[in-house]
This record gives C-alpha cells, sequence and structure tokens, in this order.
C-alpha cells in the first residue's frame, strides 16, 4: 500500500463492503434452528483435529517453565543491574541520588559517604522491589548509565518488601573486566566507533 | 536621602546605602555572586556591574553608593553579555562534578551558569593538580573555590578570628590558613555557611546527603543566651534505620545570622526513650513528694510554667542557681532603673561605637556577642575596652583596650566606673553624695585599676555616639550581685551607655522572668530536672526518667535580646515528657505550648499562641522570628549602698569557663566537638600552685571532687588557670566564677 493510498480516508471507493449479517430472530423457534445449525457445523471439528494432530506429532512448542526459560528483549525491564566500566572494573556509579530522587513509588534508598580519597562512595543501596513498578526513570535519570533494567524478572518472595542490595545488582569485577557485559545499540549505549569519535576537548591539551 | 533613578523608577537611598542595597529593597534583581549582606562588599565578582545613564563604563552596584540624580540601568544587552562573559570565566576549568558534590541544588554558580545559559566552554586553561585541605572540621576543595573572598570577609569582619587568607596566583590561587599551616580557629562554620559553591564543606556532612532530600526545621539554639536562628536538616538515618530519622547539619541564614561552632557542629545531643510506665510511675511518685525541684536553664519557657504551676500545687520549691543570680540582679537592677528589662540587645551592640565589657569571657560565654561586638568594631570602628582579670587571646584582634582587675574586686571596678562614667549630670542628692563618698585610692588599690587607664578609655569614647555597657555572668553570680546590679543601673540612668546583661545559660532570662526562685539549701528529698537530685528525670544519660533533649520538643526561650523565640521539634522522642508528668499530677494541660499563651504578661510576655509564632529572618533580613519582651516599668527606690570591703583571691585561682565550642553536658557528648576538659594556667601559675605540665590533679568543686589534667598554655598570662565545667552535668556551677582550690596531686 502506497503512501497515498493509505492516507486517502475516502471509504466509498476503496473496496469496502458491508458485511452481511442475518437479522436477529425474533420468534423462539428461529432461534433453536439457529442454534442447532451452529453446534453441528462442520468447523467444531476442524479444530479438535488440529489438537489431535499436534499430540500425536510430540511437537510441543510449550516452554517448560521454570526448568526452561526464554530469552528477553535487551530493552526489557527487570531486575536492576549496576554496572561497571569496561576494561577498568570500576563501579559506575558516583552516588548522585538521582534515582532516588526520581523513583516514583519511593522504592530506592542509599547511604552515601567520603572515603580515604575525598571521594563519595555508595555503602549502602537498595531496592525494594516489592514496590518497584518497573518504569526504568531511575535507569533513564542516571547520568553514568550506572543503573539499568537487566534480564532477571522472577521477583516472587514470600514477604511483601522484597529488596535486592547494591552488591546482588551489581556486576560482577571479572564480567566487566572480560568484557563481557553486554552493551546494546540505542540511547545511553556507547556509540560505535567511539574511540574515532573522541576529540580533544576544552580540558584536553 | 538620595534621590536617583534605577531603570528610570524613583528611588531614594539612605546615607551609607549603595545601589544594590536600594535595588534589593525595592525588589529590582541584580545579580551579584560575592556579595554578603553582613559585611563589607567583597567586589570580588563584577556580576553586578550596572550602567549609570551617561556615563562610559560599568559601576559595581554593591560598593558603589548613588549620587544625587544619576540613573542607574540593571538590564541591558551589553550587561548581559558583560555577566554572561563572566559566567563563563568562573565555569573555565570549573570541575564537572555537580553530581557528587555536597552543594548541588543550592549552589550560586549552578544556579547563575543556568541562569546565563553558559552550555560549554570555548576555552581553557592549564589545569593545576590541586590538593583537598583537611582543616578538622572543614574541608577545602581549591578546584571548586571560585575565589568571591566571602570566607575571609566573613571570618575577618564578623567572627573577628581572621583566620583565612587568599593566597593569589593566576589559576593557582586559594584560599589559605592565615599565618598558618593548618587550620587554627575557632570552627565557627560560617565560613563554611557563606561559601556560595561546595569549596567549604563541614567534613562530617561531606557525601552524606544531598541538599534537596533533607527536610528543615527551623528552629532556636539551644547551647547560649545568644539564641541563635538554626535550622536542623533532618534525613532518615540510613538505609538500615527502620524509619529513624537523624540530624545531618545545621545551617543558618548567614545573609542576617550568624552561628557559632557548637550551634553549628553540636546538634547531636539528641535523646530516645521508649514508654517506660515503672520509670514514669516512679517519676510521679518522687516528683509528689518532693521537697523541691532542681533544674538548668535548658529548658523552655513553657517547662518553667509547669515547675511554676507544680510549685503552687504541690508547694514545693525551686532551685535554679544561675535563674536566681540573673533574678536577683535585674530586680535590683530594676529598682534604679524603673525598667524591668535592660536596655540594649545585640543589634544596638552591633551598631555601638563603644564598648565597655566587663566579668565575662564573652568569646565563649556567648559567641553571639562576641560576633556582634566584632562586627561593631570593623563596620563602626568601635573602641572595646575589654575589663576582666584574664586577657584572652580571642578577642585580640577586637579589644582596643584591655583593663585587668582583680579577681572579686568587681563592685569596685563599676564603681570605678560610675565615677568616672558619669559627669556633669542632674544626679539626686543621695547618689550625688553615694558618688562623693566612693574613696578612689582605696578602690583603685583594691581593683588594680588606675587613673591612667580610666583617662584612656574616656578618651577613646570621646567622639562615640552610641556606647554599650556589657555585663557577664562574672557579676551574675558575685557575692555582691545585688549592690553592682544598682551601679549598673545608675551608669546607665546618668550617662549615655546602654546596658547588655549576657545571661549564663540558654534560657536563664526566660526561666528568671516566670516564677520566684528558691535558695538551694543542698537539702535532701530534690527531684533533679536536667540537674542533679535524688531522682532525676533528665535528657542525659544516668537519668531515672528520660525525657527529651532540647531539639525533640517545641516550646519558647527568651534571648539576650529579650526575645521570645520559638523552636521546633527536629526529631521524635517516644517518651513521657514533663507535661505527662504534671497531667498525673493534676497540672493539665493537652501540649506543652499550650502554656506559651499564658506566659505572665507582668514580665513582658504576650498573650500569644505557640502556633503564631514566626521563625524567620525576611528577604530583607527582618527579623520576624517569636517577638519581643514588652517594656515593663518598674517602681523605683533602690539606691546603691557603700561599697563593701573587696575580697582578695590569694593562692590557686581557678576560672570556671569553658573551651572554644564547649557550653554544657549536651555539647559535650555531641560527636564533631572536641572535648577537651584540662585545666590550663600559665607558666607563672604552675609556678604558684606548684603543678606540671601534664599533671593530673583532684580538687573539690560544688561539692564532688573532680579530676583534671594539667596543661600549660603560653597564650595564658597571670595566675589563674582556666577550669571547664561542661562536662559536669548542668547546673553544677558553684556562685562566683572564680575559685581557690586545693589541689590534690595523683601520686604517680
Ligand atoms: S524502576 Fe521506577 S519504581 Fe522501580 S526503582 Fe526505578 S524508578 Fe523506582
Ligand atoms: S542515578 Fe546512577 S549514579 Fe546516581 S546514584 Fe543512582 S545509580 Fe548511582
Ligand atoms: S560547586 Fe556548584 S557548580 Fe561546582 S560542582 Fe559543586 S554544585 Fe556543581
Ligand atoms: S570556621 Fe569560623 S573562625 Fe574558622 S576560618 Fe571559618 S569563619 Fe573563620
Ligand atoms: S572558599 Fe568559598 S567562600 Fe571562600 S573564596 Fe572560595 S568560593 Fe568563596
Ligand atoms: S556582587 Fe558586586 S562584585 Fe560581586
Amino acid at each position: 500500500m502506497s503512501l497515498e493510498q493509505f492516507k486517502n480516508r475516502d471509504v466509498s471507493d476503496s473496496g469496502y463492503y458491508l458485511v452481511d449479517i442475518d437479522a436477529y430472530p425474533e420468534k423462539g423457534f428461529d432461534k433453536f434452528k439457529r442454534i442447532v445449525a451452529r453446534t453441528f457445523r462442520g468447523e467444531l471439528f476442524v479444530g479438535l483435529w488440529v489438537v489431535m494432530r499436534e499430540m500425536i506429532k510430540f511437537d510441543i512448542h510449550t516452554v517448560q517453565y521454570p526448568k526452561e526459560k526464554l530469552p528477553v528483549g535487551p530493552r526489557y525491564r527487570a531486575v536492576h543491574e549496576m554496572q561497571r566500566l569496561w576494561e577498568s572494573g570500576t563501579e559506575r556509579c558516583i552516588g548522585c541520588g538521582l534515582c532516588e530522587k526520581i523513583c516514583i513509588s519511593d522504592c530506592i534508598r542509599m547511604d552515601t559517604k567520603i572515603d580515604e580519597n575525598n571521594r563519595k562512595v555508595v555503602s549502602e543501596y537498595t531496592i525494594n522491589l516489592g514496590r518497584c513498578i518497573f518504569c526504568g526513570y531511575c535507569a533513564e535519570v542516571c547520568p553514568e548509565l550506572a543503573i539499568v533494567h537487566g534480564g532477571r524478572y522472577e521477583n516472587t518472595s514470600e514477604q511483601r518488601a522484597h529488596y535486592t542490595d547494591y552488591q546482588d545488582m551489581l556486576t560482577p569485577f571479572d564480567m566487566a573486566l572480560n568484557g563481557q557485559v553486554p552493551e546494546y545499540p540505542g540511547f545511553g549505549a556507547v556509540t560505535p566507533h567511539e574511540d574515532e569519535r573522541v576529540k580533544s576537548t576544552p580540558l584536553a591539551y | 536621602m538620595i534621590n536617583f533613578k534605577i531603570n528610570g523608577t524613583p528611588v531614594t537611598a539612605e546615607r551609607g546605602e549603595t545601589i544594590i542595597n536600594v535595588a534589593r529593597r525595592e525588589d529590582i534583581y541584580i545579580p551579584t555572586m560575592c556579595y554578603i549582606e553582613k559585611t563589607s562588599p567583597c567586589a570580588s565578582c563584577r556580576l553586578c556591574s550596572v550602567e549609570v545613564e551617561g556615563l562610559d563604563g560599568f559601576v559595581l552596584a554593591c560598593n558603589t553608593p548613588p549620587t544625587e540624580g544619576i540613573n542607574v540601568i540593571t538590564d541591558s544587552e551589553v550587561l548581559e553579555t558583560e555577566r554572561t562573559n563572566i559566567m563563563r570565566m568562573y565555569d573555565v576549568n570549573h570541575p564537572l562534578e555537580c553530581g557528587v558534590c555536597d552543594k548541588s541544588g543550592e549552589c550560586d554558580l549552578q544556579n547563575k551558569t543556568l541562569e546565563f545559559n553558559v552550555g560549554q566552554q570555548q576555552f581553557a586553561a592549564k589545569d593545576q593538580p590541586r590538593k583537598i585541605e583537611n582543616w578538622g572540621l572543614i574541608n577545602y576543595d581549591p578546584s571548586l573555590c571560585i575565589l568571591c573572598e566571602k570566607c575571609t570577609h566573613v571570618c575577618n569582619e564578623v567572627i573577628g578570628d581572621d583566620a583565612l587568607d587568599l593566597l593569589f596566583g593566576g589559576y593557582n590561587s586559594k584560599v589559605i590558613p592565615k599565618n598558618s599551616d593548618v587550620l587554627d580557629c575557632t570552627f565557627c562554620g560560617e565560613c563554611i555557611a557563606v561559601c556560595p559553591v561546595g569549596a567549604l564543606i563541614s567534613s562530617d556532612f561531606q557525601y552524606s546527603a544531598n541538599s534537596w532530600e533533607l527536610s528543615k526545621v527551623p528552629a532556636t539554639c539551644a547551647h547560649c543566651s545568644a539564641g541563635c536562628a538554626l535550622e536542623y536538616e533532618v534525613k532518615h538515618a540510613g538505609v538500615e534505620a527502620q524509619g529513624a530519622e537523624s540530624i545531618y547539619r545545621v545551617k543558618n541564614n548567614f545573609e542576617y545570622a550568624t552561628l557559632c561552632g557548637a550551634g553549628r557542629f553540636g546538634f547531636d545531643y539528641d535523646n530516645s526513650a521508649t514508654k517506660d510506665d515503672e520509670a514514669f510511675a516512679k517519676a510521679v511518685e518522687a516528683v509528689s513528694k518532693a521537697k523541691a525541684i532542681r533544674f538548668s536553664s535548658m529548658i523552655t519557657n513553657e517547662e518553667m510554667m509547669i515547675l511554676k504551676a507544680l510549685k503552687e500545687k504541690l508547694g514545693l520549691k525551686l532551685f535554679n542557681r544561675d535563674a536566681r543570680h540573673m533574678q536577683l540582679f535585674m530586680d535590683a537592677y530594676a529598682s534604679v532603673s524603673g525598667t524591668k528589662h535592660y536596655s540594649a540587645d545585640l543589634e544596638t551592640l552591633k551598631e555601638s561605637d563603644a564598648i565597655i565589657m566587663v566579668g565575662t569571657r564573652i568569646a565563649t560565654d556567648n559567641p553571639g556577642v562576641r560576633y556582634a561586638m566584632t562586627t561593631a568594631a570593623r563596620h563602626n570602628g568601635a573602641k572595646v575596652v575589654y575589663m576582666h582579670p584574664l586577657e584572652d587571646a580571642l578577642l585580640q584582634n577586637t579589644v582596643t583596650q584591655f583593663v585587668k582587675y582583680e579577681v572579686g574586686t568587681e563592685e569596685g571596678v563599676l564603681a570605678l566606673l560610675a565615677q568616672t562614667l558619669i559627669v556633669d549630670q542632674e544626679l539626686t542628692q543621695r547618689e550625688q553624695s553615694f558618688i562623693d563618698s566612693l574613696d578612689e585610692g582605696y578602690l583603685s588599690a583594691e581593683t588594680n585599676v588606675g587613673d591612667d587607664e580610666l583617662e584612656l578609655m574616656k578618651k577613646q569614647f570621646l567622639r562615640s555616639k552610641s556606647k554599650t555597657l556589657v555585663i557577664g555572668s562574672d557579676i551574675l553570680a558575685h557575692e555582691r550581685v545585688e549592690n553592682i546590679a544598682r551601679l549598673v543601673a545608675l551608669i546607665e540612668k546618668y550617662s549615655d551607655f546602654n546596658v547588655l546583661v549576657v545571661p549564663s545559660e540558654a534560657n536563664t532570662l526566660g526561666v528568671s522572668l516566670i516564677a520566684d526562685l528558691d535558695i538551694d539549701d543542698h537539702s535532701e528529698n530534690v527531684v533533679g530536672y536536667n540537674a542533679k537530685g535524688n531522682f532525676v528525670i533528665s535528657a542525659l544519660e544516668g537519668a531515672d526518667l528520660a525525657v527529651p533533649a532540647f531539639n525533640q520538643q517545641e516550646g519558647t526561650v527568651v534571648s539576650i535580646d529579650k526575645r521570645v523565640l520559638p523552636t521546633n521539634v527536629a526529631l521524635g522522642f517516644e517518651g513521657y515528657t514533663l507535661n505527662d508528668i504534671a497531667n498525673a499530677l493534676g497540672v493539665h494541660a493537652q501540649n506543652t505550648v499550650d502554656y506559651t499563651s499564658r506566659l505572665p504578661q507582668e514580665s513582658g510576655f504576650k498573650a500569644v499562641d505557640f502556633d503564631d509564632l514566626e521563625n524567620f529572618y525576611s528577604d530583607k533580613g527582618v527579623d520576624t522570628r517569636g517577638y519581643v519582651l514588652d517594656d515593663v516599668t518598674v517602681k523605683r527606690g533602690g539606691y546603691p549602698e557603700e561599697v563593701a570591703e573587696l575580697p582578695e583571691f590569694n593562692g590557686a585561682v581557678i576560672y570556671h569557663a569553658n573551651p572554644v565550642l564547649q557550653f554544657n553536658a549536651f555539647t559535650a557528648q555531641t560527636k564533631q566537638l572536641e572535648n577537651d576538659n584540662n585545666l590550663y594556667g600559665s607558666a607563672s601559675f604552675a609556678a604558684a600552685a606548684r603543678l606540671s605540665d601534664g599533671e593530673a590533679v583532684t580538687f573539690v568543686y560544688a561539692g564532688e571532687t573532680v579530676r583534671r589534667v594539667f596543661k600549660l598554655d603560653e597564650t595564658l598570662k597571670g595566675t589563674v588557670a582556666l577550669h571547664p565545667t561542661f562536662d559536669l552535668g548542668l547546673n553544677v556551677r558553684s556562685d562566683y566564677r572564680f575559685e581557690t582550690v586545693n589541689f590534690k596531686r595523683e601520686s604517680k
């Protein structure tokens, strides 16, 4: 369909037609006749046959959850992960507190402090998954691409409040070092050919 | 009056006002970066540049007084470009660390960068490695510093420490401790408050919270009688806190008010308790059977009202030493002056150009008075005469004349002052004959205040117009307090001096105005309320019943300014309060603050509800906090009596004075303030008392044995040692602040 056709809102001559719908039966007997006719139509057996055929073929497509799990899309928003920088393995979170501030359900809480090098470090960081609505705001606001949503979508818990801690979310150190942290194209991701694109900034001489 | 125009609108300026003062008063916006109301203009940022019609170039609004008839333009394209260029310069090499910076969210540089839309840096300077300095309670990051000079100005002009200096060196410029490698100052933290960026930050607070997550509780400082306005900044106590909150820092409206370090850093003295019914029942019983209640002046007026009601209902006595001294002084003073309250306050002190201070070690007794005095000295060139047996190194930048008198001779000193300051006045015959009867030779000899010193003082004051006499707590606690008070009132009546009395504790004045107090006879069966007793109800450790500390209560206090100031609950308290005990004993009130409107009007209080009291400085610096006590006239009829024989203090004399930033048992338990309880004395004291540096001694003080380590202090002179009392519990100070003691050496 070309764009022209698509934009054409005149329905009078573009092949539309009204479906022929029988009048609704008025009398009781007419209604009965219609039920009988619909009940004993062959279509019922067509459906039953498909089920029967698949059963006999043993080619079953049902995923055997929880033994078997489907991969989720890269942009899926499940339990958060805390990223490290590639190569150096440094934790990306700088403790700015923006995720805590923006969180719509107020479920992030963090403690920060000054370390021996006079830098800000995160000493505690928790997310109450019982309250998180997985809106993604925290990941969106993070200036360091530190907090992202991962693929772990299983959240069942015996308690209503169910927390995840910084250490649980943090990417294992060696994964970062070995470049095993997946990066996906799109907003916030490392752009292709990054090295060539870096120019000397005013702060470099 | 100068008539001129701003943007074509006619405005008028008072003498001494600059363009910015007028513009701000008229709500005309001129951006500034280095301007601070309470100091002389720093004039370092040039952001306040304005144009004057018919004049080439720009003038600085912050330090230019307007001239008659000019038209000032505050907004034009050229100005916009000029100001944007200044902001571009500020942003050159400024670290991109708003993400972690403690100032983010309340940073002037951040705000102005956004205001002038500086989105990128077009040029750069070679960056220098700059070391972050850790100066004890303060951290300084030179790479964030914009060299606005606010910190140095405030430290010199308001605080009087003059501890900071600017080191110029192009892009290497920075703030450094003056004449020293490390910062050695009174740690008021005012430089932190005025710093427009994150360069100066409290080291305890740094990186622990963001400005936007802290809720602000406007309150009144509880540590001394200056009653400074402060804001507690409160947040949850951390991830593990289970809903508990804690105070993260204290801030103040630095534009118009000043805080000392005890107020700023000594905030974590809150008490925690749960409802202990058994202890409560015991407390109710103890109070109902008590002969007296002994209490400290670190309580609100409302708590005092409850105590008064208990006194009336149960017929018990009320013991409070310092407030009783205050009462004695003020009653005797009023009998001569005819007014219930002394005449001056901190504002009049700030505007004075002649100040005499007697009987106080003011820098540690009441830093608010010290700051007002420093401001007066710097801004009006005030002559400050400090009369005391001990010199104070902290006042060396402010005091113009130090007059030393002998310990205990305050009555003689005031008599000499009366003789010197009262001239050619219409005294009544009785007063005249009193003045004439003074034996100057004897007084001079005994007090050791020479004629020449008094003459010098008089000469200094020749051209002064606004004079204040500051009376400290040495005098309030003196044996002859009543006669000294009459002398003070006489001076006030017949000279151009106003009188400012420094109440010894946070709410000494308020307590003294509410109920009559009894002489503490040290009898048994006394309930201590924030004080020692046979049954102790207190916010301090070791109490028989825990009650909320001052920062967990609402209520009012009366400050040195005779202002009734409200304070609010910064942190919750789960346990019982004094009001619960009173209710159990039949003195009914739903809330403690129900008493606010019932405060005695015969003492000058107004019938205002607690909830109707404001607690802030307006944008234009108007102090709206609480209300000022009404003037109350009382019957005259008092006359100074003959000066008693002046006492002599021989042997090892100690003076009860606390170290900088320490005031009482509450400041003693805060984590940031240093707990230095050593006995400090000069070499001549050491020789007289035969003590050596580092030696531990014990002696009896206020009925109890105290152990102290003696330390030699080079900066001290004379034969009196400084003895801290802050860690000995509340309301323990014995009457007069100087004492002869017998030291017992500890066997080594
Ligand atoms: S996904 Fe949304 S609700 Fe969950 S933590 Fe992030 S901001 Fe909060
Ligand atoms: S927004 Fe990002 S960098 Fe900031 S605290 Fe949250 S996770 Fe850390
Ligand atoms: S001082 Fe201000 S502009 Fe500089 S990093 Fe801190 S918040 Fe940002
Ligand atoms: S803390 Fe106070 S005394 Fe010390 S440098 Fe800062 S302003 Fe000056
Ligand atoms: S430390 Fe702060 S107040 Fe002092 S000059 Fe630097 S920016 Fe200004
Ligand atoms: S405000 Fe006038 S120069 Fe900074």
